[in-house]
């Protein structure tokens, strides 16, 4: 019963007109493994074309929040809606939280796309497999329009003389810009990034960092986990610190960065500088 | 398939008696094995003659049949003037094919074990001697008791074919039984039954071995 | 020792024989293939009582010999009414053996495959079914392909078993010779090298396929 007042209070359901509806909208998340509560009533809204970084020490729970956005991990109270529709869960007629039906939330997915840390490519396909094997698969889309679509993603990235590879044969970076375009294939709304370079090598890192600054300014809505400040710094609107399984603290870059509210933020980035000395 | 108590009150002791023949055989199997298949392992280690020759060996004995090495040893041994008992020769063919896996096993836990530990252990100053004492054969040790187990279990089992050389374990007494009355069901039931019960039994010696080297480290 | 003329004079009819051999061995795998996948799928995705019936399954059959359940699937299969040719019987019997054993191996490949492969198969929004057939069969049974090519060469030296049930293959015809020609050792010397042919041209497959996932990953 308290899921129907609390969900209930915290979902916008009436947005004000002035507003743009929210590409995403997380509310009151909590996920609890066994004893330990990873999330706790996290709420988190994120504008179309907007790009929201997370950062927070580890164990704070920002990996497992972009998890439980396309379900891959369930959690026990919340609903979050992608560009208004809800996906894992909705309220039904009465206000109850019901868990959808597995094909609507399999549907649902299509609409997100998530980049991994490590293991990300398919090892067993071609890099241009890769990428047309779901929209061929999951949407139905022909192997011709679907291949063309993914040389045009490939050339985005740089990556148009790569594509009868195998993943085994490219370097970390080259596979993570593949992963993004494989991502992008599907026609997202939304793109989640979970540390994707923290298993890079660090002369890799810029490359892929390059890539996802080129879909940002191209107006993706985007959620990004990542340990990179300075990278932070140049690609978010709105920088969110996450810690204990709360957010701690949001705002804009400059203001987290160089003049944190808290002292929890405070404390982090302090230890950050004196390891990375950005 | 009706319960005829007095077929299986005569039926169990006869199986006992097959089931002791099996636990001799698979026992004494695995015990030289643990030696022989040390041997074999170690000279395959070996460059030269004696390393391709005990190379060999293990690919024939991988590679051919068990039933096939028991005629052999049974049949061809009685024929070239060396007769051995149903028993000796199970055991000479169960212990020359299984020597060839444990050997294997050995050889598979030596190297499993990181270079590493090699490297770590000769920066730490131990001579050779030491650094396999106290380091690589105590991990060697821990990684090769779940394959030892299986290989048991597989033991077990085989003993089971010498049965086509009459030798009196569980199989051929069941074979016997079966042939001589009409309770084939409860037969089966009771030979099922004992290689259920030395297998497990098998099984959760080999767990409970695992757990208390883990302990003792 | 004597000459090897009475193998050369039977040389033709073991090899009628190891044809017979690799008949039932071929049929049998198929079988044991699709149902050891079948078993391995149920264990990994099936709720917690088709978990339960399958490791009942692979206890049952991974504890009790093959001989035992080949002799007795012999004399009981008849009395049940299922009127199966005894080639039929005994190609059952060996696949739902080696079924359970097979279902481990593929299990295994399954379990092996990063989560991060799952995860992005989930993502880009693939039902079970498309994860399956697109991104974690392919890998897992690329990975399991090695140990699933000693399991079949397992199952090749396994028909020699049916001989004792009475069945004609390679074993049963070597023991027809030998007791036509008293020369046991040359006869079942030449059966064994008629075996070795066959099982380490697999081992050699077997050896290459493990080669080439090592260097595709």
């Amino acid at each position: 019963m308290e899921d129907t007042l609390s969900d209930a209070q915290s979902l916008a359901i009436e947005a004000p007109e002035t507003r743009l509806r929210p590409m995403l909208e997380i509310a009151g998340v909590t996920k609890r493994f066994g004893e330990h509560t990873v999330l706790r009533k996290v709420s988190l809204s994120v504008q179309p074309g907007e790009v929201v970084v997370v950062i927070g020490p580890s164990g704070s729970g920002k990996t497992t929040l972009l998890r439980c956005i396309n379900l891959l991990e369930e959690y026990e109270r919340g609903i979050v809606t992608v560009d208004g529709e809800p996906i894992g869960y909705r309220l039904d007629a009465g206000g109850q939280r019901i868990r959808m039906l597995e094909r609507d939330i399999v549907a649902a997915r299509a609409k997100i796309g998530i980049v991994f840390q490590s293991y990300n490519l398919f090892p067993h396909m071609s890099v241009l497999h890769n990428i047309t094997a779901a929209p061929i698969r999951v949407k139905g889309i022909a192997r011709a329009q679907a291949e063309a679509r993914a040389r045009e993603l490939l050339a985005m990235i740089g990556l148009s003389d790569k594509e009868a590879e195998y993943p085994v044969r490219l370097s970390g970076g080259q596979q993570q810009r593949v992963a993004i375009a494989r991502a992008l294939a599907m026609d997202p709304k939304i793109m989640l990034f979970d540390e994707v370079t923290s298993a890079l090598d660090p002369e890799l890192v810029g490359e892929v960092l390059a890539a996802m600054q080129q879909l940002a300014r191209a107006g993706m809505t985007m959620v990004v986990v990542t340990h990179e400040m300075s990278f932070a710094r140049d690609i978010a609107d709105r920088i969110v610190f996450m810690d204990g399984g709360v957010i701690a603290e949001e705002g804009k870059p400059e203001q987290i960065l160089f003049s944190p509210r808290t002292e929890r933020v405070r404390a982090f980035l302090k230890r950050y500088n004196e390891r990375y000395r950005i | 398939m009706p319960f005829d108590l007095n077929f299986i009150a005569r039926l169990i002791p006869a199986l006992l008696e097959g089931a002791k023949i099996t636990v001799e055989l698979a026992v004494l199997t695995m015990a030289i094995c643990l030696v022989w298949g040390l041997l074999v392992a170690l000279a395959q280690g070996t460059r030269g003659p004696l390393g391709w020759i005990s190379g060999g060996y293990i690919q024939i004995v991988r590679n051919t049949p068990l039933l096939i090495q028991l005629y052999l040893v049974y049949f061809g041994l009685s024929m070239a003037g060396i007769p051995l008992s149903g028993f000796a020769s199970g055991l000479v063919a169960l212990c020359a094919q299984n020597g060839g896996y444990v050997a294997e096993i050995y050889r598979g836990g030596l190297q499993s074990v990181s270079t590493r530990q090699f490297e770590a252990g000769r920066a730490l100053g131990m001579g050779r001697w030491t650094l396999y004492t106290t380091v690589i054969l105590p991990q060697v040790v821990a990684r090769i008791i779940p394959p030892l187990t299986n290989q048991s279990i597989s033991i077990i089992k085989d003993t089971s074919q010498v049965a086509a050389i009459a030798v009196m374990e569980v199989m051929k007494i069941s074979e016997i039984w079966v042939e001589t009355s009409a309770n084939t069901y409860d037969v089966f039931l009771g030979a099922a039954l004992i290689y259920l019960a030395l297998t497990s039994v098998t099984s959760c010696f080999g767990r409970m071995t695992e757990r208390w080297l883990a302990f003792a480290q | 020792m004597s000459s090897f003329n009475p193998l050369y004079h039977s040389f033709w009819y073991l090899l009628r024989g190891a044809g017979m051999t690799l008949l039932m061995a071929g049929v049998a795998v198929v079988p044991a293939t699709v149902f050891g996948l079948v078993l391995a799928l149920a264990q990994v995705f099936g709720r917690r009582l088709m978990r339960a019936a399958v490791v009942g399954y692979l206890f049952l059959v991974r504890g009790i010999p093959l001989l035992v359940l080949l002799t007795f699937a012999y004399y009981l299969l008849p009395l049940t009414g299922i009127d199966l040719p005894p080639f039929w019987a005994v190609v059952l019997v060996i696949a739902l053996y080696y079924a359970a054993f097979m279902s481990e191996v593929f299990r295994a490949g399954i379990l092996s495959l990063p989560a991060a492969q799952w995860d992005a198969a989930r993502s880009l929004g693939m039902t079970r079914s498309l994860m399956l057939q697109v991104v974690v069969l392919p890998q897992a049974l690329r990975l399991a392909a090695p140990p699933f090519v000693s399991l079949c060469i397992s199952l090749v030296k396994a028909t020699s078993l049916v001989s004792i049930v009475g069945l004609w293959e390679l074993t049963m015809a070597s023991r027809e010779v030998v007791e036509r020609t008293l020369a046991p050792f040359q006869i079942f010397i030449g059966a064994a090298a008629i075996y070795f042919c066959i099982c380490y041209a697999l081992a050699l497959y077997g050896r290459h396929l493990e080669r080439r996932a090592i260097l595709g990953h």
